[in-house]
């Protein structure tokens, strides 16, 4: 299923057309302290895209700039050529703390998604039961997220975010919170519930600090490094999928990586 | 003597008696908690006095405390000490629940640590515990010296039957100036007070910042972070979570498990007899206390008080009607102006030192000016209900910040990925109440929902019945139970007045224990905010 989805995206490969771009963003802290200086990503349609850097470097600020949250210094963001300037929910972020609100059930909170878009209550309930069956949560549609696991949590936020029908999904080191053995289950899982061919979703920004992970899932990679951050470079990542970490391309991947985040570099010119 | 030195004086008194016994409460509370942390028996009897004593407004005994203090006493000492007492019952309760919880709380591990070194009993208060509670007590001392102020106008001069007493303080002054005319030397004590508690208030915050920024221990979880780890941020939200309504919160999840086997073995056994001695004396004055005055009460007396219940409840129904429509006002009046502030950085800044010196200032000082402006345009549009309305606006100027500042420190404890996620969906204003702020705030609401509702009588009691508001002017409801307690306090009938109070006590506990405590137990546990938050 995997390996199909993947082919169906490189067939579909070359008439790839930008979703997301963030165009020379230059951004500084309340401090004065600048994080950014000229940053340009691009997310294509149906690409995966993974952000890597030095710890402290930034990573989840660029994606809240990506999101609308925070407002750059310079440059812009657009969605389909339309600049974005607040957050919008063709844009969803998933945070690295996994957030569910206790007072709802699973369903309720998925629901709230399309019950923002103001949808409706009985197709709300339609659309968050068909997110959560895709999420692999058929029958746990009532449970509080206090009765659930860490994994079952973060499927229920991607849930949310799939409810709300985005163009573009930020994903801000969405396993950080889980062991390892959950971690490994929902990233193999994650690609298939992204790219299912019936959601709108078109692309996914990845914010990871484990290099396994982005290689495992990414197509294009941007490493950041310096102070402050620039793109050092864009790596593509031209494995079949699944990924396998033992393999040895795999690792010249990894490699690569390392080389260009270690050491972390000082400011330019140092 | 000059009169701007005398109302300086009367002023400086008036604060002074407040801070006073401010921490005089701080101080006693420290030796209770220690006391409370070691034996059982005390910290059960410490604890269910605080509880009772926190939710009955205390206002509601003055007829007893009159008794005690004036007639038992007397003399200028009884009167000061009466004075004294009404003000040490309002500011005390909140400081001492604080320093138990926090005593309570400690961290195992520096009480190892100071179990290592054999800290001696002082050393460890000095060390340990009192550092470790100044966060907590500095959180409280806002509400405690506010509410200070409010009854100390109000136990300044106080009447018994024919007689008034007065102790020397600007209430005193001031209701001298408004009997003889004098509304110049009025306005400047008002002045005068207005400054010095805003004085007070801006002191107070800067406390309350150094201490939480000196002696808050560092415990930064990854859902209180707004963008970067910032230290200042950080403990503008702990500042922010260590105020008053949260450890009304806090009392609630108080039932914390004993500490280790460890802590037990250690503890003296001379300390754990003298706070079980302790807790057994306290225990046996207060029944011997309430055998005393039953037994005291001729059965006479009493066939006539249960006589006289009907007209005590349905007064009290009455006022419960009133209480709700208070209720309801500051209800959206808190939750309106406290998500206005949430999301305004710069209007929250002026406006909540604001509304802390507008509370703290005693209404019963302005309130007449108020009154005799609007009564006759009042008078005009709704007749008869005039002084229902001027006695709800008295409960919603005395009690709105209770839910006010509870909902707003709820809302700025709510996480920051919360407000994320409402932007990021695109959720209009009442979504967002309905689905995120008003579930996410409950166990504040409920928390300043009871604060309110418990203070409301402070309000009541002046309200329903004051005569000579302003001249010869009363302002009084037709029915309504604390008018019915002022008018038989005053008309010397004091054991009818303390049957009402002591009704009225057993409806508030049984308010409390029924709606509060099952309210906020709903409250723990499903509408902790932090708990949709999984950051393993």
């Amino acid at each position: 299923m995997v390996e199909v989805l993947a082919e169906n995206r490189e067939v579909a490969a070359g008439v790839q057309q930008i979703v997301l771009e963030a165009s020379n963003i230059d951004f500084s802290y309340e401090n004065n302290y600048k994080v950014f200086e000229g940053i340009n990503i691009q997310v294509r349609s149906n690409e995966f895209v993974g952000i890597v850097g030095p710890s402290g470097i930034g990573k989840s600020t660029l994606l809240r700039i990506l999101g609308g949250f925070l407002r750059p210094d310079r440059g812009s963001v657009f969605l389909n050529g339309k600049e974005i300037k607040r957050p919008v929910p063709e844009i969803i972020l998933i945070h690295q703390s996994i957030i569910t609100f206790p007072w709802m059930t699973a369903l309720e909170n998925v629901m709230l998604a399309p019950r923002s878009m103001r949808i409706p209550d009985e197709e709300a309930e339609r659309i968050a039961r068909k997110a959560l069956e895709d999420v692999g949560l058929q029958g746990f549609e009532n449970l509080y997220p206090k009765e659930m696991s860490g994994g079952m949590r973060q499927r229920v936020a991607i849930a949310r975010a799939l409810a709300a029908n985005p163009t573009v999904l930020l994903m801000d080191e969405p396993f950080a919170h889980l062991d390892e053995l959950t971690a490994e289950g929902l990233r193999q899982d994650i690609y298939n519930i992204l790219f299912r061919s019936d959601t709108p979703l078109k692309g996914v920004v990845l914010v990871s600090h484990n290099l396994t992970e982005v290689i495992e899932l990414a197509d294009e990679i941007y490493v950041l490094n310096n102070v402050p951050a620039t793109v050092v470079e864009k790596v593509h990542v031209d494995l079949p999928r699944p990924r396998s970490p033992r393999d040895e391309r795999f690792n010249q991947y990894l490699d690569r990586l390392y080389s260009l985040l270690t050491p972390p570099r000082g400011k330019r010119g140092e | 003597m000059n009169e701007y030195l005398l109302i300086l004086l009367a002023v400086l008194a008036t604060a002074g008696r407040v801070l006073g016994l401010t921490l005089f409460s701080v101080v006693t509370g420290w030796l209770l908690a220690y006391i409370a942390i070691r034996g059982r028996i005390f910290e059960t009897v410490y604890i269910s006095v605080i509880e009772v004593f926190e939710s009955v407004p205390v206002i509601s005994f003055f007829p007893i405390v009159l008794v005690i203090f004036v007639e038992r006493i007397g003399g200028v000492i009884g009167v000061e000490l009466a004075a004294d007492f009404l003000v040490f019952t309002a500011v005390v309760w909140n400081i001492w629940m604080a320093e138990y919880q926090a005593f309570k709380t400690v961290p195992k591990e520096m009480l190892e640590v100071s179990e290592n070194y054999r800290l001696s009993f002082f050393s460890k208060m000095k060390n340990v515990y009192i550092p470790f509670s100044l966060p907590r007590i500095a959180a409280n001392l806002f509400p405690s010296i506010s509410d200070g102020f409010f009854y100390i106008t109000l136990s300044e001069v106080f009447a018994v039957g024919a007689k008034t007493y007065a102790t020397f303080g600007i209430g005193t002054l001031l209701s001298s100036y408004v009997s003889s005319g004098n509304y110049f030397a009025v306005y400047i004590s008002m002045l005068m007070l207005g400054a010095v508690i805003f004085v007070i208030i801006i002191l107070l915050r800067m406390y309350s910042r150094y201490v939480v920024s000196k002696y808050t221990l560092d415990t930064d979880a990854p859902i209180m972070r707004r963008g970067r780890l910032n230290f200042r941020q950080t403990s503008r939200v702990l500042y922010v979570l260590a105020r008053n309504p949260l450890g009304r919160l806090a009392g609630y999840y108080r039932r914390a498990p004993r500490r280790g086997v460890y802590e037990k073995e250690e503890e003296s056994r001379v300390g754990r007899y003298m706070a079980v001695s302790i807790g057994l004396l306290i225990l046996s004055f207060i029944v011997y206390g309430a055998y005393s005055v039953v037994s005291a009460v001729s059965y006479r007396t009493w066939a006539l008080l249960l006589s006289q219940t009907p007209f005590i409840l349905y007064p009290m129904v009455v006022d419960y009607a009133r209480i709700a429509v208070v209720l309801a006002i500051v209800f959206i009046f808190s939750t309106l102006l406290g998500y206005y502030f949430a999301l305004h950085a710069r209007s929250e800044m002026i406006g909540v030192p604001f509304l802390q010196v507008f509370s703290a200032y005693p209404a019963p000082i302005y309130f007449p000016f108020i009154y005799i402006a609007i009564e006759p345009a009042l008078y005009r549009l709704i007749g008869g209900y005039t002084s229902d309305l001027f006695v709800i606006l008295l409960g919603f100027i005395s009690t709105f910040y209770y839910l006010f500042y509870s909902f707003w420190m709820g809302i700025k404890a709510l996480p920051a990925e919360y407000f994320d996620v409402m932007r990021n969906m695109n959720m209009g204003f009442f979504r967002r109440m309905r689905s995120v702020i008003i579930p996410g705030t409950f166990p504040y609401l409920i928390s300043g929902i009871t604060s309110t509702v418990n203070s409301i009588w402070g309000g009541f009691i002046i309200a329903e019945y004051w005569p000579g508001i302003y001249g010869n002017r009363t302002l009084q409801v037709q029915t309504g139970l604390m008018k019915f307690i002022d008018v038989n306090t005053q008309n010397g009938n004091i054991p009818l007045a303390a049957w009402a109070s002591v009704l009225f006590g057993v409806v508030i506990v049984v308010y409390s224990l029924l709606f509060t405590k099952k309210m906020m137990d709903l409250a723990k546990k499903r509408y902790v905010a932090e708990e949709g938050i999984f950051a393993a």
